[in-house]
């Protein structure tokens, strides 16, 4: 506070010892200086709460805290608890509120609780043949998970799991149309429901980019129905997202059976190539290691390939080529990935074959056999999927 | 032979050294401090009851403490017995703890030997005795030293003010207090010598010929005086030493009296009394971190919403529970010792909710401190008189201590006794260095 005696005193203390003279008005110039900054702020803030800018602003953020509140307790409703926890080591899935997603590029979403895909055999399986070449999207979430649309424009949409129609028998007919606009794709559907619980969502690209997102921006991005394409050349696509720890590790695995892992802390803010792919080649898996510590590789031909969190080589540098985890000779007889997870040995995973059918597997037993299908067998594994 | 060192244990800063009968080895038993030398007289203790002392305490007390999170729980703490002529009742008496406070930053220790009320504190589970946090303090200290040294110290002289208390009985109660703290940190001998006195046996290393001096001894805690013979040590003699217990800490406690409650809301008349008791115990460094209760900040919060002046009961509210009084402490003494070598200095604390600034001249401090200069002048002119001299018998007045470089105070001097027989000897280690002198003479 500023008062006419204290400024008084200073010219005294001027007056009694000149040199303070130069002092005391370096020392108000810069106090000067900080409060004219200082009130420039506050003017501008002024300006948007006159404009309501501000009100928009707090209103939002309390639209989005609101919605970050329902996903939490929605997971803290769920009959099986949070997702990830719902199957014990004894408990199947089944018993659990489990649901199967399955999405095309078209925006075609088809749902089916587990237990029906488990008990109706024929019925749970798609009209097939399926194109190995463009399998539809799978993935295995708890009903009360909450779905974000992520479309090749950049483009977003959230809906819970629990909103979408169960389909019996499964039927692309059935499926609810969340339709593209204009040339757009829908590129991946993710589950977000423990966004608030994240610190960063990674974004992949098929071509092997990454782009890091802090949560709170990422929650914006998705209040906005805009969390971005993530692809900075036009040839590439939007892969997929995947919510992480800021101490994890994103590991990629491509189509030609390519691997390459990054630690999240430093990945980029900005779109850039984290796996060099060739001309042919692209990713069918990214996420995170989420302290667990086996690595599950599936296979075109049915092979579960399995190998220990250490055997990945953090050091690479970007844009390298990745760890091979096929040999040339076998991607040269056709061979390649066609999903990859971080596991433990009591998850479970679900597998769409090339006839249309689904089959789910506990992960122990999948990885001791080491195998999806009968040596014999004739189908293709087009999709895999692991317990989001 | 035992090693014997000499530790001045002050009220803000503490040094250890040693005599090789040529040299004061001064020891750096503060590695983080700018000043290895001398070591703040301050102790924080760990919830896990680890303790840590000087600039490595400073440094785990800010990181650990300022704008953490709290968490009050009401426990518990005993019941008074109520009787009146025909009733009696019993009532239970509750206070707040907040469970998750890191640790306890204790400073000023030595004071706490001029007050005969206080005893102890509670530290989280553990009762600390004054005696016991005294002695973790110089087992700290000792095992620095020692760890410098490679070799096992068996005894020590500890520094001692002229006076702890004016009371004989309670001053020997003080003294016997630090000398079992010194014990208990595992020096097998213990004596003292006055510190004013050890600083002149500091001074007396470059004397050519016998004078009488006269030892300004100003530190954070007391003033001491010793006017003795010096220069010849067959020949020492203490003429009379004299002591106050006006020193720095009470120079930041007029600063922040006289120029900076305004910035917390003093004077507002909107102000409640009882608020305006809050305002004064900022003053207060002892008092200030027992406020932050949730009853205070109930009463605060309620304040801001009601009074004329929320910016400044906000900025006691940021002061009283972020944590912020240790750094707020330090940028008044901060300034003050600035205004040793220039003019104006600025009180300045930034932090959330809190952006304090003061412009301060070196005349407001003089006009502020008057009423200490005058005691300090009365003490000076009554040393003189108990020594039988007169001023221009004193041959030299040597200043030590930190606030002996207070310019006021060297004008005193200087127009007491002349400009050219005022000295000025470090003002920070003469007193160690005299004391370890005095170790090595036995």
């Amino acid at each position: 506070m500023l008062t006419p005696e204290k400024i008084e005193e200073w010219l005294k203390e001027a007056e009694e010892r000149p040199g303070s003279a130069v002092l005391l008005i370096r020392y108000i110039a810069n106090r000067l200086n900080e409060l004219s900054a200082r009130n420039e702020e506050l003017l501008a803030d002024n300006i948007a709460l006159r404009l309501g800018r501000k009100v928009e602003e707090y209103e939002s953020r309390i639209a989005n805290l609101e919605y970050q509140l329902d996903l939490l307790k929605r997971q803290a409703a769920a009959p099986g608890g949070a997702p990830g926890q719902a199957a014990g080591p004894a408990q199947a899935p089944a018993q659990a509120s489990w649901v199967v997603v399955l999405y095309t590029p078209q925006g075609q979403l088809l749902k089916a609780g587990l237990p029906a895909v488990l008990e109706e055999g024929a019925a749970a399986q798609l009209p097939g043949p399926i194109d190995p070449q463009a399998p539809p999207g799978l993935l295995l979430v708890g009903e009360h998970e909450e779905l974000l649309l992520i479309y090749d424009s950049g483009r977003s949409l959230t809906l819970p799991a629990a909103s979408l129609p169960a389909a019996h028998p499964l039927d692309w007919g059935r499926a609810s149309l969340f339709e593209p606009r204009g040339i757009e794709a829908l590129a991946a559907v993710v589950p977000v429901g423990r966004m608030a619980l994240a610190d960063f969502a990674i974004q992949a690209s098929r071509r092997g980019c990454l782009k890091k997102l802090p949560e709170s921006f990422f929650e914006s991005c998705v209040a906005k129905d805009f969390v971005g394409s993530g692809v900075k050349l036009p040839a590439d696509q939007t892969f997929g997202l995947s919510l992480c720890g800021k101490a994890d590790q994103m590991v990629l695995v491509s189509q030609g059976g390519f691997v390459a892992a990054a630690s999240v802390e430093r990945l980029p803010f900005t779109i850039e190539e984290a796996l060099r792919l060739a001309t042919n080649d692209h990713l069918v898996a990214a996420f995170p290691l989420a302290g667990r510590d086996t690595l599950l590789f599936v296979t075109n031909n049915g092979k579960a390939v399995q190998r220990d969190a250490s055997w990945l080589d953090p050091g690479l540098s970007a844009k390298s080529a990745g760890q091979a985890l096929l040999t040339a000779a076998r991607r040269g007889a056709g061979m390649r990935m066609v999903g990859a997870a971080a596991v433990t040995p009591e998850d479970w995973g679900l597998a769409l074959l090339s006839d249309g059918s689904l089959n789910l597997y506990r992960l122990g037993d999948l990885l001791a056999r080491g195998a999806l299908l009968p040596a014999d067998s004739s189908l293709e594994v087009v999709a895999f999927s692991v317990m989001a | 032979m035992t090693l014997r060192v000499g530790i001045d244990f002050g009220t803000s800063n503490s040094g250890v050294a040693a005599y090789d009968g040529r040299s004061v080895h001064l020891l750096p038993v503060d590695p983080h401090s700018a000043m290895p030398g001398v070591i703040k007289t301050i102790l924080y203790i760990t919830r896990d009851q680890r303790p840590y002392v000087g600039q490595e305490a400073v440094e785990l007390y800010y990181r650990q403490n300022v704008n953490r999170l709290r968490r009050f729980v009401k426990k518990w703490a005993g019941e008074i017995d109520v009787r009146g002529s025909d009733m009696h009742y019993v009532h239970d008496v509750y206070t707040f703890v907040d469970e998750l406070s890191p640790g306890r930053l204790l400073q000023y220790i030595k004071t706490a030997l001029r007050s005969p009320g206080y005893q102890g504190t509670q530290i989280f589970d553990r009762y600390y005795t004054l005696g016991e946090i005294i002695t973790l303090y110089l087992h700290e200290l000792k095992r620095r030293a020692e760890d410098l040294l490679h070799e096992k110290i068996g005894g020590v002289v500890l520094g001692r003010p002229v006076q702890f208390h004016s009371d004989p009985e309670l001053d020997r109660r003080a003294e016997e207090t630090l000398r079992q703290a010194a014990l208990e940190a595992g020096f097998a001998q213990v004596s003292f010598e006055l510190e004013p006195v050890a600083a002149a046996l500091d001074y007396e290393q470059g004397l050519a010929r016998p004078q009488t001096s006269m030892i300004f001894d100003f530190g954070g805690g007391t003033l001491d005086i010793t006017i003795m013979r010096l220069g010849d040590p067959a020949h020492r003699q203490v003429y009379a030493s004299r002591g106050l217990g006006i020193a720095g800490s009470d120079f930041d406690r007029a600063i922040i009296e006289k120029r900076l409650l305004t910035h917390f809301g003093l004077g507002r008349a909107s102000l409640s009394p009882e608020l305006q008791e809050l305002v004064h115990a900022v003053a207060d460094w002892s008092a200030l971190p027992d406020l932050s209760t949730p009853p205070v900040r109930l009463r605060l919060e309620k304040a801001i919403l009601e009074s004329g002046a929320p910016a400044r009961l906000k900025a006691l509210q940021a002061l009283i529970f972020n944590d912020l009084a240790f750094s707020f402490y330090n940028a008044v003494e901060t300034a003050k010792i600035n205004l040793s070598s220039q003019g104006v200095a600025v009180i300045g604390l930034k932090e959330k909710d809190l952006d304090l600034w003061e412009l301060y001249t070196r005349r407001q401090f003089e006009t502020d401190i008057m009423e200490h200069r005058q005691a300090v002048e009365q003490l000076v002119l009554e040393a003189v008189a108990a020594a039988g001299l007169e001023p221009p018998q004193v041959d030299a007045v040597v200043k030590t201590g930190g606030s002996s470089n207070i310019p006021a105070f060297g004008a005193l001097l200087e127009g007491l006794f002349g400009a050219e027989r005022v000295r000025s000897s470090d003002a920070f280690s003469s007193v160690t260095a005299g004391l370890a002198i005095r170790a090595m003479q036995g």
